[in-house]
């Protein structure tokens, strides 16, 4: 038993060290450690024992231990172990402090100065403790994510005209902003690149102006089966694969066994998403480095999909598949022959394109040797999805750690080794195929039953859940503990662009400025995003905010 | 050979042709399932609350005015049309229309509002749908000649016990 074996290991290094632990099963396992050794457990599990780390969640757990809870996820991908590693953290009169990880564990940067922010847990030693998540203008000591802070909470002293502070920039170096609202950036986030000449010498990120607080509003207002629905709105593209991850965490954590038609469903579905994001993404990337035929052809391409989608859950985008214990759309027999006859010309015209575009020495100029990520950077930036797989790393969550039906499928882990943006073309372009061949495989292998498992009793409180789903863009991670009144007491969501957003710096240093774009889009960012038109009048400096009404009546008027 | 991935392209383009839609001008048939916004029903709303209460987007509020009328309103601002009001609800009151194109210049247009007139529970004074159960039997023709005063005790199992009602009249209306 694998999760058996880690624990021993741990247990042999650190035997008093490590108060308690559970072993949920095969593939899923809780340590909980003392902060003092937490570095240590950290350093074995992230060097020694070669896992890949995830995520850290801080948790505010005074209500019902007295105390906060950070736990620091990770993967063996071997060995198809999730492991977290726990620690309760005194509250310290509400200054809680744990030991920071960053020094040995370099991908917690971010995570570590989120939960600062959020939850107010001090990472100490932590090496550039800058403010990630809340604005400049949020007063010291408020942590939205505790639980005595409502979730409309607004403080009074908020100022939210101040601008935010940035480091100087290196010396002969000059700044260029690049976004909130930049042509080839779809949603806000800022970088501040420190450009010497052409060359791009390191940048500052500033990024989180679209928080929407889902994860408080999960906490405090919406129930189980609410959140499902809301977790679909976290993303424009993998919208689905959150709808299952958090899904399959309360699963995990209750128990519920899932029937199989569901399960079959459930990948049904994240394969066609997959299949419209690449297309989509292959597009769009094209369309950064200006090449536009492909942008418009590979979005022709996807429509059928999206029309298929839509007849399967009757929205192109946002499916609303899942229940906790199951799905709400079957998948009919006459859905299932038009999803044959789709994939079938997919896979046709696909194929098309492929042979058109892989000898184009166009796009390969503009894209091979841009945007290098190494194994290296993989590991220490822990890099996930495509980017990794375009490194030379073979992870998969679809094959380390599965869950609905993947285990029932064959398919293959594309690799590529050039590790630049050009290898992720490829990867993207031949995942296409595989994908395909899942869907067929899952319509074969389709069983009958019941849609939903009963869920009879109340979920219990307490428990931790994790799941791992393979978005088209990378590994989407949900870690869920359950709680009262109907919905669960933390649910932290990683999304894959988190973490491969922090390989950019390094991917586009000593890069040409012009490579930026088309770096920043090879790991297909998402940043949630708001959007409405501002017009700003240069002789007057007067700014004016177009209505609905005149925007409609601005489109309508014949140009 | 670049010139020759040139053709190729230059082919795919011309073998796909024009695929746009003229979507305004000729409206699309949506897919049987589509969801677009949802519409009340107030015959048969029975003021339970379910959608109120599952709404992902708490976009549906219920409240009473007084004793005798409920109002369930649906804002229609931020709501996902996830269809899960529609799911839940018991009298099936809730349908997801075929209705997509909901832009408009003011919110009132796609915001309903339900007024409910509801019976007062005489012992515990909430409030619930009328025709009661006793009514819908009087309704279909069945005659309670020996209950000639009013006072009935309406069916309400959250708040009543069995051995409450003596000297009331029991009944079992299931």
């Amino acid at each position: 038993m694998a999760s058996r074996d880690i624990l021993h290991q741990l247990k042999q290094r650190f035997g008093a060290a490590l108060p308690r632990a559970n072993v949920a099963g095969l593939d899923r396992l809780y340590v909980f450690v003392t902060p003092e050794a937490l570095k240590d457990v950290c350093q074995f599990i992230f060097r020694d024992l070669d896992a890949r780390y995830i995520i850290s969640i801080g948790a505010d757990d005074r209500p019902y231990s007295g105390k906060f809870l950070v736990a620091h996820n990770f993967a063996f991908d071997a060995r198809h172990v999730l492991c977290s590693v726990l620690t309760e953290v005194n509250a310290n009169g509400g200054r809680p402090q744990v030991p920071s990880i960053t020094e040995v564990v370099p991908p917690a940067n971010w995570a570590e100065r989120e939960f600062r922010d959020l939850v107010g847990i001090e990472p100490v030693g932590h090496r550039y403790p800058k403010r990630l998540v809340l604005p400049d203008g949020w007063p010291e000591g408020v942590h939205p994510l505790r639980k005595d802070v409502p979730h409309d909470f607004c403080p009074p002293d908020y100022d939210e005209n101040r601008d935010f502070q940035f480091e100087a920039p290196p010396e002969g170096c000059v700044v260029v902003p690049f976004g909130p609202f930049h042509p080839t950036l779809d949603e806000p986030t800022h970088f501040r690149l420190y450009v010497e000449g052409e060359t791009v010498r390191g940048c500052e990120y500033r990024g989180f102006m679209a928080h929407r607080g889902i994860e408080k509003l999960a906490e405090t207002v919406l129930g189980y089966n609410d959140i499902p629905m809301m977790a679909e709105r976290i993303c424009g593209i993998c919208g689905c694969v959150h709808n299952v991850a958090y899904a399959q965490a309360v699963e995990n954590a209750a128990a519920i066994v899932v029937p199989p038609r569901a399960e079959y469903i459930r990948t049904i579905m994240l394969e066609l998403e997959r299949l419209h994001s690449h297309l989509l993404w292959v597009g769009l990337a094209c369309h950064i480095v200006g090449f536009d035929t492909l942008f418009m052809q590979a979005f022709r391409i996807r429509e059928p999909v999206m029309w298929m989608a839509e007849q399967i859950s009757g929205n192109r985008k946002t499916y609303s598949l899942c229940v906790i214990g199951g799905v709400r759309w079957e998948i009919t027999p006459e859905l299932r022959t038009g999803l044959r006859q789709v994939l079938d010309k997919l896979e046709a015209e696909w194929q098309a394109v492929v042979a058109a575009v892989s000898r184009d020495r166009n796009l390969q100029r503009r894209t091979r040797g841009v945007g290098i990520a190494t194994p290296e950077l993989v590991k220490n930036a822990a890099l996930i999805g495509p980017v990794a797989r375009a490194a030379g790393v073979a992870m998969d969550c679809r094959r380390d750690h599965p869950y609905a039906a993947y285990d029932r499928v064959e398919f293959e882990v594309i690799v590529e080794h050039g590790g630049d943006v050009w290898s992720r073309v490829v990867v993207r372009m031949k995942e296409v195929f595989e994908s395909i061949k899942i869907i067929r495989q899952c319509l074969d292998k389709m069983e009958p039953g019941p849609l939903q498992a009963e869920i009879k009793d109340e979920l219990p409180p307490g428990r931790f859940g994790m799941s791992s789903v393979e978005a088209p863009r990378g590994e989407s991670h949900h870690f869920v503990i359950t709680g009262e009144n109907n919905r669960p007491r933390r649910w932290r969501v990683r999304a894959p662009t988190y973490q491969n957003l922090q390989g950019i710096p390094a991917m586009i240093k000593d890069q040409q400025l012009a490579d930026m774009t088309i770096s920043l889009g090879s790991i297909d960012p998402c940043f949630s995003c708001t959007d409405r038109l501002e017009v700003v009048d240069i002789r007057n400096q007067q700014t004016h905010v177009w209505s609905q009404e005149e925007l409609v009546r601005l489109a309508r008027r014949k140009t | 050979m670049s010139a020759l991935s040139k053709l190729k392209e230059a082919y795919l383009c011309l073998k796909a042709g024009r695929v746009t839609l003229p979507y305004p001008a000729r409206p699309q048939p949506v897919p049987p399932r589509f969801r677009g916004r949802p519409i009340f029903d107030a015959n048969r709303c029975i003021g339970c609350a379910g959608c109120a209460n599952n709404c992902p987007a708490r976009e549906i509020l219920v409240f009473d005015v007084c004793q005798e009328i409920r109002i369930l309103k649906y804002l229609g601002r931020r709501c996902t049309y996830c269809g899960r009001c529609a799911d839940l609800c018991p009298e099936k009151a809730i349908t997801m229309s075929k209705d997509f194109e909901t832009a408009t210049p003011s919110i009132a247009d796609l915001q309903q509002t339900l007024e409910l007139f509801m019976s007062t529970c005489q012992r515990c004074g909430r409030c619930f749908k009328e025709p009661t159960p006793l009514e819908q039997l009087k309704l279909k023709g069945y005659r309670f000649d020996d209950l000639a005063h009013d006072r009935w005790i309406f069916r309400s199992k959250a708040y009543l016990e069995k051995d409450q009602v003596a000297g009331d009249i029991d009944l079992e209306l299931d």
